[in-house]
Order: structure tokens, then C-alpha cells, then sequence
């Protein structure tokens, strides 16, 4: 009986997961087997893997270490910027925690797209910043910040902060203040406690968030498209490229798989030898 | 006996005049059917369709709607019959791209409501067309698409005895190559792409594409991000077609891009963003862009290339699910008119393939050369071709290639 009730409960958390997530999964790997028939329709009367042949050119490669990079530094930028603010909150939030919390989240509730918008404000030649670097005497002419490694990094790590920010603080807020207190009264600086204390303890929380920002970070396409300039071509692009201006469906699902199971394949190593790591030290 | 003899009449007269659109008939035809095999059997189809519950549109049931000509109780079918349109049209189109004027006089000419749907691109405007047109009667694909839609069978073959003012078209738009004889499809209006830049900024006078390979101007130049049109470019002024389908053309396309690149600020088709930011100070765009720019930053001008340029065209055609379909013939038929085209024209800046148009549009627009551009100039457009899948592959790897 209550077995049968924790199936009823699990059911809807699986019915979404399957609807969302299994199918269209199924439905990729099922187009990418076929080929671009008549009017650029997916025609799958022969199914093969020659689009799999096709997506591992050496053209891509240059867009597809562009998204590793990308997603890369922007993890370690919101893991570099999103501790502090998160053991911040978490030790000396006090009373106002939760209102600290909710001004992390309050950038959700503009669309991302208008959000990236403003980054183009701001870092135009005739930008907000280059004004005000003007102004102020720090350079004479405008600096070339937009469609540069330099905006679409800002735009990125702007957008995925607050995905590492909450798991971290969950993470910190957990940890028992006393063991803090434990390794000060064993004579370890300040230093030595947060290298061997916290930093081990909330481990968890930093490999959450960098999941949380990495996975989402690699298959970005609109702020690459939207701040990026002409070195700054992504994969993603490549993809939205095969489907919609190749019109070859098959080829951008082949893609796309392939990606998403580097991604996933990537992840699952990281998540191991990390784990083994934490468990084992 | 005599009310329901009224009634069926308009029906009838309905009926007869969609079953000629849906059966590509002409006027003549159906004449000429009728001779042969008398009218009772001529019209026995047709009168089946009208009664029958087969395909009941709108105008068709609804005994309430008012036939625009006055049908007096006993006119005769055989009697030219001025078209009695359905009540309603609906049209998908860009945003902006006919006049309000026009679509007001066509709704109190014809008392057919019409409902205007909008997109902003061509793949979402063709996803949701699909094969049928989607629920929409109307819509205006770019005449490179045409071959294709009609191939899928997407759009009808037009009754041009419902167009009497298709005559009013130019004589070099009388027979596209991307449809002969305008058989499915209504040339609408026509545009450039050339180079806009900010004369506050540049202060030479510019007129060959070799401008956006300027070094002065390096990290302040952008292209369109659109591999046809920017392959077009680089081929046009390397001297060959912009839809070449020789590799190696291709390849020295991709060479003077590659040398292109580091000077390049963006590749992106929002120029009306970027040519007013400041970020750019000469961009490839397409032409109709520049006078949304001109409204942030009107020291921005714009020139076709002297090496030529590219053109394209948007086109007006009856999609094959249409449910008002002599409707949209009309409405085609009223945007052919040389007043309403010339109303369209001035409100949205691009020349029309009008030729009758041409005394009701505004001299402003006539006089420019960027928008009316001299024969000789147009000689040189080249329209940019729906590429053949394997030919449209060398161009997106190039592209690819060039953007890695």
C-alpha cells in the first residue's frame, strides 16, 4: 500500500521526465539516422549513421572548443565569484537571508533576452561604459568590448551566477558552524580552516554548481549570438545553422546528439573522480 | 418557391465562381463546357458543392451576407458573374507591408473582413505555412521559395481572369524565371542589398562592396549574417554569379572572407542595432533596414555596390488550403491596382514591379537611386537562388568553415 502510494507520487515527476526528456532525446536520435529527403524533409526510409561520419569534420572543431572554453571559464568565474557572495549570505545574512536570496533570483524575472539586450547597452563603443571610461579621464577613445571573448564571457557568467550562487549557499548553509569553531581551537589559521574544513564539506554545493552552470553553459547559443562577434562562433550555432539554413535535420540531430552526449559522458567522469576525491580525502 | 430560388442563386453564383478557382477553370472554359455537354451537366458538380456539406465556407451559408453585386432574382450564370467574394480573408504577412488604406478599401469594396497575421522571418513564416498555408488564404513568400511551394503543391495556380489588373506589371516581371508567365504567384515588391555606413564616421564617398574590406574601418565593419548573401557579396566582386556552383569560384570567395574576417566586427542581420550603436561604421544590409536606421542616425547612407549587387523579391500567392480562395484572388487583384501598389509603396519605401504605379508614387522615392535605381544598375542585381540541397552543403561548409 505504501509502496503504491510512492509510486503515485514519483508518477508525475516521471511522466515529465519521460515527456520532456526521453522523447524529444528519442525523437534526435531518431532524425539523426535519416537523411534530408524532398523539400528538406526528414526522410527516414534508410536509416544509417552517416551523419554521425559527417559531424565528426574537423570544421567544427574550432566552434566546438569555443563552447568548451566558454563554458569552462564561466564556471570557474561563477564558482570564483558565487562562493564569497553565497558564504556571505549564509554567515552574515542574519535575519535578512532570505531577502539576500531572493535579490539573487530577482534578475529571473526580467527575460533573459532583454537582460542581454542591456549588456549591449553597456558595452557599445557608444556604451555606458565607454562613456563613463571616457568621462572620467581613463581612455580617450572607446574600448572594443562588444562582440569580443570579453562580452560574451561577462554575458555568460552574468546569466549563470545565481544557478551556481544557490546550490552553494544551500551547500554552506548546512555546514556546521561548531566544526569551524573546532579547527580555530586546534590552532589552524583562518586559511587552513576553509582549505580542510568548509572547502571539503561543501563540496557537494561546488560540484552542483558547476554542473548546474557548465552543462547549461556549453549548448548557450543566444548570448554567444547576441554579444559575440566573428571569433566567437559556438557549436550551438553551428547546430541552429544545419537545421534552419542547410535545412538538413539529420545532420544538426546528429550534431546535436553527439554534443549532448559528450556533455552528459563528460559530466558523469567529472562527477566520479571528483566524488571518489571528496569520499576518499 | 421563388425566395428559395433568390437564395440558392447567390449560392450558386458563389459556388460557381470558387469551383472555377479550384478547378483552374476560366470563364471561357466553363463556357465552353457548358455548350458542349449543356449547362445541366456542366453545372451539376458544382451545384452539388454548393449544396452539399462538403466544403461549406463562410459566404457560402451565410444567407445574411450581401452580395456585392446586387444579384438581381433570376441573373443568369452565363452572364459574365462579377465575383462575389468569401466574407472573410486571412493573410500572413510581414509586419508593415501593406498599407492600412489599401486593406480599408478592399474590405469596403468586397464587405470581406480581413484578418492580418504577422511574422518576422521566413522560417517561421514558412514552418507555419506549411503545406497548405496553415489556415491562411494568403501570404507573400520570397520568389527564390516559389519553385519550391509550388513543387510541394503549397500554392494554386492562379485564375488570372480574376486578375485583370495583373497587366499593370512591368514587362520584366511578367515572366520570372522562378515562375513562368506568373502562374502561381504575384511579384509584390523588390528590394537591394548593398553597404550602409555612417558618413559622420567615413567620410569618403564610397561605392564599390571593396569598401568593407577597408582597414581603416577595422573592427567597425559588419556583415550580414546570411551565408548566401555574404558569399553573394565576395562573388559578385570577384566578378562571378552570387549562386555559383563551381567550387573553386567558391573557394576564392571564402579566401577574400578569411581575409575579411579580422577586420570584421559582427556578423549579425540586426543592422538596424548595430549600424546605430556606434560598434559599426559600414555595414552590409539589406537596403529596406537603412531607413529604420536613418530614423536613430540619419547620417547613414546607403549604395548598391558598382560591382552589382544582390535583389530579391517578395511575391504574393494562394495558398492550396485557402478557404477563401476568390477573395484572395481579389485582394491580389486590388494590390495590382496602380493607386493601392503605389500606396504600399510609399508607405514602406520599396519599389513595386508596377509599371502603372509608377504616376501615384511619391517623386521623393522615384528619385532615389538606391530605391529606383537606374536600368543599367538594375542590369547588374542578381537575384539569389534557392540552391539545390548538395549545392547549398559547399556553400554552409564554406561558410562554416569561414565563421569556426
Amino acid at each position: 500500500m505504501a509502496r503504491l502510494r510512492g509510486a503515485a507520487l514519483v508518477l508525475p515527476g516521471v511522466t515529465w521526465l519521460v515527456l520532456f526528456f526521453v522523447v524529444p532525446l528519442a525523437i534526435i536520435f531518431v532524425v539523426s539516422l535519416g537523411q534530408r529527403g524532398a523539400f528538406d524533409r526528414v526522410d527516414l526510409s534508410s536509416p544509417n549513421f552517416n551523419n554521425y561520419a559527417r559531424a565528426f569534420d574537423p570544421i567544427f572543431l574550432p566552434t566546438f572548443v569555443n563552447s568548451l572554453r566558454y563554458a569552462a571559464i564561466t564556471t570557474i568565474l561563477s564558482l570564483a565569484i558565487g562562493y564569497p557572495i553565497a558564504y556571505w549570505i549564509s554567515r552574515y545574512g542574519g535575519r535578512r537571508k532570505a531577502l539576500l536570496l531572493i535579490l539573487v533570483m530577482l534578475p529571473f524575472w526580467t527575460s533573459y533576452l532583454i537582460r542581454t539586450y542591456s549588456w549591449m547597452i553597456i558595452l557599445r563603443d557608444n556604451g555606458v561604459l565607454n562613456s563613463l571610461l571616457q568621462a572620467v579621464g581613463l581612455t580617450h577613445e572607446p574600448l572594443i568590448l562588444m562582440n569580443t571573448d570579453v562580452s560574451v564571457i561577462l554575458g555568460m557568467t552574468y546569466g549563470f551566477l545565481p544557478f551556481a550562487i544557490l546550490p552553494l549557499f544551500v551547500s554552506i548553509d548546512r555546514l556546521d558552524s561548531n566544526l569551524l569553531a573546532a579547527g580555530r581551537d586546534l590552532y589552524a589559521s583562518g586559511r587552513a580552516v576553509f582549505l580542510h574544513v568548509t572547502l571539503p564539506l561543501t563540496m557537494p554545493g561546488v560540484i552542483a554548481a558547476s554542473l548546474l552552470t557548465f552543462i547549461p553553459a556549453i549548448g548557450d547559443f543566444v548570448t554567444p549570438d547576441l554579444l559575440g562577434g566573428p571569433q566567437t562562433t559556438t557549436i550551438a550555432k553551428n547546430i541552429q545553422e544545419l537545421f534552419l539554413e542547410g535545412r538538413d535535420w539529420p545532420y544538426g540531430a546528429a550534431l546535436g546528439f553527439i554534443l549532448m552526449v559528450v556533455t552528459l559522458g563528460g559530466t558523469l567522469v567529472a562527477l566520479r573522480t571528483l566524488r571518489r576525491e571528496v569520499v576518499g580525502s | 418557391m421563388s425566395e428559395r430560388y433568390d437564395g440558392s442563386t447567390i449560392d450558386l453564383e458563389k459556388a460557381l465562381v470558387r469551383y472555377m478557382v479550384e478547378r483552374q477553370l476560366s470563364r471561357r472554359e466553363l463556357l465552353e463546357r457548358i455548350a458542349r455537354v449543356g449547362s445541366a451537366a456542366a453545372l451539376a458538380p458544382i451545384i452539388a458543392a454548393c449544396t452539399g456539406a462538403s466544403t461549406p465556407s463562410p459566404a457560402a451559408s451565410a444567407s445574411a451576407a450581401p452580395p456585392s453585386t446586387g444579384a438581381g432574382p433570376t441573373p443568369s450564370p452565363s452572364a459574365t458573374p462579377v465575383p462575389s467574394p468569401e466574407a472573410e480573408l486571412f493573410i500572413f504577412n510581414w509586419t508593415d507591408y501593406l498599407a492600412e488604406e489599401v486593406i480599408e478599401s478592399f474590405e469596403a469594396k468586397y464587405k470581406t473582413k480581413v484578418t492580418q497575421s504577422f511574422f518576422s522571418n521566413t522560417e517561421e513564416a514558412y514552418a507555419k505555412l506549411g503545406t497548405d498555408g496553415g489556415g491562411y488564404d494568403l501570404s507573400f513568400p520570397i520568389s527564390v521559395d516559389v519553385p519550391t511551394f509550388i513543387e510541394s503543391g503549397a500554392i494554386v495556380k492562379l485564375d488570372k481572369s480574376l486578375l485583370p489588373n495583373i497587366k499593370n506589371l512591368g514587362t520584366e516581371w511578367s515572366d520570372p524565371g522562378y515562375d513562368p508567365g506568373n502562374a502561381y504567384s504575384v511579384p509584390y515588391m523588390w528590394w537591394t542589398t548593398g553597404v550602409g555606413y555612417d558618413s559622420a564616421k567615413i567620410t569618403d564617398e564610397l561605392t564599390s562592396s571593396k569598401a568593407l574590406w577597408d582597414p581603416r574601418w577595422a573592427q567597425h565593419i559588419s556583415m550580414l549574417d546570411d551565408f548566401q548573401e555574404v558569399f553573394g557579396l565576395a562573388l559578385i566582386q570577384l566578378g562571378y554569379s552570387a549562386n555559383t556552383d563551381k567550387a573553386a569560384e567558391l573557394d576564392e570567395a571564402l579566401v577574400l572572407l578569411k581575409q575579411q574576417k579580422p577586420l570584421v566586427r559582427t556578423y549579425s542581420t540586426d543592422t538596424i542595432a548595430t549600424l546605430t550603436s556606434g560598434d559599426v561604421w559600414i555595414g552590409h544590409i539589406w537596403g529596406a533596414d537603412r531607413f529604420a536606421i536613418q530614423e536613430v542616425n540619419e547620417n547613414v547612407l546607403y549604395y548598391i555596390p558598382e560591382e552589382g549587387g544582390v535583389k530579391g523579391s517578395d511575391t504574393v500567392a494562394v495558398f492550396s488550403g485557402a478557404k477563401h480562395p476568390i477573395a484572395a484572388h481579389l485582394f491580389i487583384d486590388h494590390i495590382l491596382d496602380a493607386e493601392n501598389s503605389a500606396a504600399n509603396t510609399n508607405l514602406i519605401y520599396y519599389m513595386g514591379p508596377n509599371a502603372a504605379a509608377k504616376e501615384f508614387i511619391d517623386p521623393a522615392i522615384l528619385e532615389d537611386p538606391t530605391i529606383n535605381p537606374d536600368q543599367e544598375i538594375v542590369d547588374k542585381l542578381e537575384e539569389l537562388l534557392n540552391l539545390a540541397p548538395a549545392l547549398r552543403d559547399e556553400y554552409l561548409k564554406r561558410w562554416q568553415e569561414l565563421r569556426g
